[in-house]
């Protein structure tokens, strides 16, 4: 009978039609979605709002002070408003940001002045206040802002001129280090202590050699000293420039003068009742002339007056009534500064949308290009951005051939058994190992066995060396397996149909004697009396033998070893064996079947692989934090100075920056903000490398493709 | 049926090969071969000459080792690890299997078509002259003009030669396998083995591959393996039919077709049994 039964109950129809699945596996679909455009949002939306530049509000305590900060947060808790500030100016107060509670303050509308400057510091973070007075001119406030930005060019000039002796001073330095190395290495050589004979200066009765290093030196140090005494007096008359001129601000911190009597009524119009008792309390002389008076109220009973007596230059108090017609005045707490700190400035209060976005672009300028400040917490994380890049790239450098390589041996050259099923097992779990475990290797065998050894040779990697005629005798023996695996192998070569038993043997056999050299090459190496180290003569300061880029490099190479190859073994078998087949079929050896067929149909899948190292890799921080990343580095892992890479430095890196900055710092809370715009960052580099790839393998697959792959 | 159920049961079976085809000169002779997968024998002695200048076709039920030993002539089984062999085969006098046999040489020697077109992810010229690159040719002038006779040989010339740099996956089913047989005579071979070279293509398709191998007789000594037995009595010249591993009996094509000495030959190419 067709048609539809009438056994079937209306349960297994539902199940039939599977309605509850589409709904079940749509609606995890919709939260996965919804999870990552959160995340995404949010890191966007802290990344992006952390440089921009806020209003800088003040408000008026009841007990009578002055609390101002930049608004970061604001709360309801039970009717009661919390208020989250950025204070900046954290050498006066002591604190970056304060939590303010709304029952303090007499007002919780603000007070934003549009006078208020903001100045950004080369140390101690941002300074708020109102400029009152320039050390070098006597202008009038209105041309402060223009003095103040003609200034800092000058002192940006002097800074520039600051650094470029302070180079040169670096680098006669660097030239007596040099020959002091050189003469450590004649000691090192000849077994000699020169000492003596640097110190006395006498050089005869010495060979040749040394003679020469150590009048080098005594040339160098001479005329390095000679050098310094021109380069310190400038370095101190240009420091004494840098310090001539400051600015004098009045900080929103208020001060108890005093009580005085005045007239409300009279000052909320502008007018003072008895101008001669304040300028008293102020310690002013009072010219006689009524003051010029600017009061603004702060909420009921509190205000805050810009006076300026007579032949005076303006300042700033605050008046709150008390009992009675008496009032307390409290002054504004003095601050000055140097102009050569400033390293940018602007009214917060005073901007419009055009100027608070001219700050913004400043500031993201200086975020991408500049290098930190304030140990990292602003400023420019142009070192970290590089750094993570140049690891990066150097890791790829490395993953690529060995990745590729190896699996092309396991998929295309390797005959398929227990042993490679086992081997290939292993890859793929490694591929989950935690990556603190790559940190821990990586700066065991990197750092101090491999980098030991280069340093200073197998003493220091932790090998004792073994006497010249046993190590001697090694090789010896060493050379006739290596020469036996390479006959061995050359017997069992090429591939044959008629296969014997034997040949199989040998085929073995010739595996096992490769390995055996391998592994006796290693173990010469590391217990050779001859070879103490490319840099024994630096020792005890490590060169290579501790945490630096080319090992950070290394251990993320091998930490993406695995994604590599099996990305790669996944592309070679997408591999049609019909191309290998047509190929063989023409004549083509095995080589250049893989090298012409087989390479660049799997080079899609190869780059994908690629990728997904890259994005890995650059991500991750735990080894990171072993293997060399530092939180503050002067020099740059690759830059204009011979040889260019270094891969002995240490550097910054995005990943350990966040971390750094925001879990080790002095002051973590104030860093919190540059945490999210390092996020945003890293998570911008991560997608540019990776789109970098796949615009790369999109423009490959072009290349043949069609739709009939 | 007997002598069939004789071969199922394993015994011992003598072929019969017709005077006509055995008086002629082979391009490729094939000695007593045997072939093993493992333990398991898939060829049975085979004893058969593939004729110079001729179409051989190679007819019988699925899995009777037609295509097993069409890719024994070019040792394509050699990259099958578990193959055995026993016996030789013999190309213009000189032995294929012998261990000193550079099997990369011997492959440049013959041309092979497979089943499904091939072609490689390259261009229409790369992929016609891939024979002579792997050989490291450099010249320009030689390179065009292999890929021009070629491609003429293989009647696609007129059809591709305006978009030679085009991915020879752009073309349609049966000019892609037309692209692998120019592949394939790149190198000027002394033997076209052709793997059901039509199975995968329309009748359109198929009836262009054969005119082209008609075409190509003479001039080349063409193996086919081919499951259609009207293809196989239009195209060849000589027939040889197979089952289960063993050389039933081979003649030329009309006799095969008319008046076999054997019925069962007769049975399976009226379509009786197979």
């Amino acid at each position: 009978m067709i048609g539809p039964s009438t056994k079937r109950s209306s349960q297994t129809q539902f199940a039939a039609q599977g309605e509850p699945m589409v709904w079940l596996s749509g609606g995890m679909f919709a939260i996965a979605c919804l999870m990552i455009l959160s995340l995404l949002a949010f890191v966007l939306w802290q990344g992006l709002s952390t440089l921009w530049p806020r209003n800088y509000s003040i408000y008026g305590r009841t007990d009578g002070s002055l609390i101002a900060g930049e608004l970061y947060s604001k709360e309801v808790v039970d009717g009661l408003s919390k208020l989250y500030l950025r204070t900046g100016n954290y050498d006066v107060s002591n604190q970056h940001f304060a939590y303010v509670s709304g029952a303090e303050l007499i007002d919780d509308q603000p007070w934003s002045d549009p006078d208020l400057w903001a100045l950004e510091r080369r140390e101690w973070g941002n300074l708020y206040g109102f400029p009152k007075a320039l050390s070098w001119t006597n202008c009038e406030p209105g041309q402060f802002a223009k003095e103040v930005s003609v200034g800092m060019l000058e002192t940006a000039r002097i800074d520039q001129q600051l650094a470029q002796a302070k180079d040169e001073l670096k680098r006669a330095d660097q030239g007596i280090s040099k020959a002091r190395l050189g003469v450590r290495r004649v000691e090192l050589a000849q077994k000699i202590d020169l000492q003596s004979a640097i110190d006395s200066g006498v050089v005869d009765g010495l060979d040749p050699r040394a003679k020469a290093a150590v009048e080098h030196l005594a040339e160098c140090t001479r005329r390095a000293e000679e050098m310094m005494i021109g380069i310190n007096q400038r370095i101190g008359e240009l420091e004494q420039k840098r310090s001539e001129r400051s600015i004098l601000l009045e900080l929103p911190i208020a001060q108890e003068l005093g009580t005085i009597p005045l007239d409300w009524a009279e000052l909320s119009n502008g007018k003072l009742s008895d101008p001669e008792a304040l300028a008293k309390l102020l310690g002013v002389e009072f010219g006689g002339q009524a003051p010029q008076i600017r009061a603004s109220s702060m909420g009921q009973d509190q205000y805050l007056c810009k006076i300026g007596f007579a032949e005076q230059p303006f300042r700033r108090i605050l008046v709150r009534r008390a009992e009675g017609t008496n009032c307390v005045i409290s002054g504004l707490q003095e601050h000055s500064i140097l102009l050569a700190d400033v390293v940018r400035f602007f009214e917060p209060n005073g901007l419009g949308l055009l100027g608070r976005f001219g700050v913004y672009a400043s500031r993201w300028w200086e975020f991408l290009t500049g290098a930190p400040r304030e140990a990292g917490m602003e400023g420019g994380f142009f070192p970290a951005i590089w750094g993570t890049v140049v690891m990066t790239i150097l890791m790829s450098m490395a993953v690529m051939p060995f990745g590729v390589l190896a699996a092309l041996y396991m998929r295309e050259y390797a005959r398929s058994g227990w042993l490679l099923s086992a081997i290939r097992i292993s890859i793929n779990n490694l591929a989950g190992v935690p990556s603190i475990v790559y940190g821990v290797f990586g700066l065991s065998f990197f750092c101090y066995i491999v980098g030991g050894y280069i340093d200073g040779g197998p003493v220091k990697a932790g090998f004792e060396p073994w006497p010249s005629a046993v190590w001697f005798s090694a090789l010896a023996v060493l050379s006739v397996v290596g020469l036996a695996a390479f006959a061995v192998s050359v017997l069992s070569g090429q591939a044959e149909a008629r296969r014997s038993g034997f040949r199989s043997t040998l085929r073995w056999a010739g595996g096992l004697l490769w390995l055996a050299t391998l592994m006796g090459i290693a173990w010469l190496l590391i217990r050779s009396p001859h070879f103490q180290g490319f840099y024994q003569a630096q020792l005890p300061t490590p060169t290579f033998g501790k945490g630096c880029l080319l090992w950070a490099a290394l251990t993320l190479a091998l930490l993406t070893l695995p994604v590599v190859i099996v990305a790669t073994e996944e592309a070679l078998s997408a591999v049609p064996n019909s191309l290998r087949e047509g190929s063989y079929a023409c004549g083509a050896g095995k080589w250049q079947t893989i090298h012409r067929i087989v390479l660049p149909y799997a080079r899609p899948g190869i780059i994908t692989g690629f990728i997904l190292a890259m994005a890995r890799g650059a991500g991750e921080v735990a080894p990171m934090m072993l293997v060399g990343a530092i939180p503050l580095a002067t020099e740059l892992p690759l830059d204009t100075e011979f040889p260019f890479l270094h891969g002995s430095r240490s550097f910054m890196h995005l990943g350990f920056q966040i971390y750094s900055l925001g879990f080790q710092s002095q002051n973590s809370e104030a860093a919190k903000p540059m945490v999210f715009t390092a996020t945003l960052l890293l998570l911008a580099i991560v997608t540019l490398l990776n789109q970098t790839a796949i615009w790369l393998r999109a423009r490959l697959r072009k290349r043949f493709q069609t739709s009939q792959f | 049926m007997n002598r069939l159920k004789a071969i199922a049961d394993g015994q011992t079976f003598e072929s019969v090969i017709h005077e006509e085809v055995l008086s002629r000169d082979p391009v490729v002779s094939i000695r007593d071969f045997s072939l093993f997968y493992n333990r398991k024998q898939a060829l049975y002695n085979i004893t058969m000459p593939i004729v110079k200048g001729m179409v051989t076709a190679l007819v019988g039920p699925s899995g009777c080792g037609k295509s097993t030993l069409l890719r024994s002539v070019n040792r394509m089984n050699d990259l099958i690890e578990t193959v055995r062999i026993e016996g030789d085969m013999l190309l213009n006098g000189e032995s294929i299997f012998a261990p000193s046999v550079d099997v990369i040489q011997l492959r440049k020697r013959m041309g092979m078509v497979f089943q499904k077109p091939n072609p490689f992810p390259m261009s229409i010229f790369e992929n016609v002259v891939y024979p002579l690159r792997i050989d490291g040719e450099r010249d320009k002038t030689i390179l065009m003009q292999v890929c021009e006779q070629s491609l003429r040989g293989a009647a696609l010339w007129e059809e591709v030669k305006d978009r030679l740099n085009e991915s020879g996956l752009s073309l349609s089913g049966g000019q892609q396998q037309r692209l692998c047989i120019a592949r394939a005579i790149a190198s000027d071979p002394e033997v076209l083995l052709l793997d059901e070279p039509c199975s995968a293509l329309d009748p359109i398709a198929t009836g262009k591959i054969e005119d082209l191998i008609d075409r190509l007789r003479g001039e080349y000594s063409i193996l086919i393996v081919t499951h259609n037995m009207q293809q196989a009595s239009r195209i060849s010249d000589h027939t040889a039919f197979m089952y289960l591993g063993r050389l039933v009996e081979m003649a030329e094509t009309s006799t095969i077709f008319t008046r076999p000495t054997l019925s069962e030959t007769e049975d399976y190419v009226t379509g009786r049994f197979g």
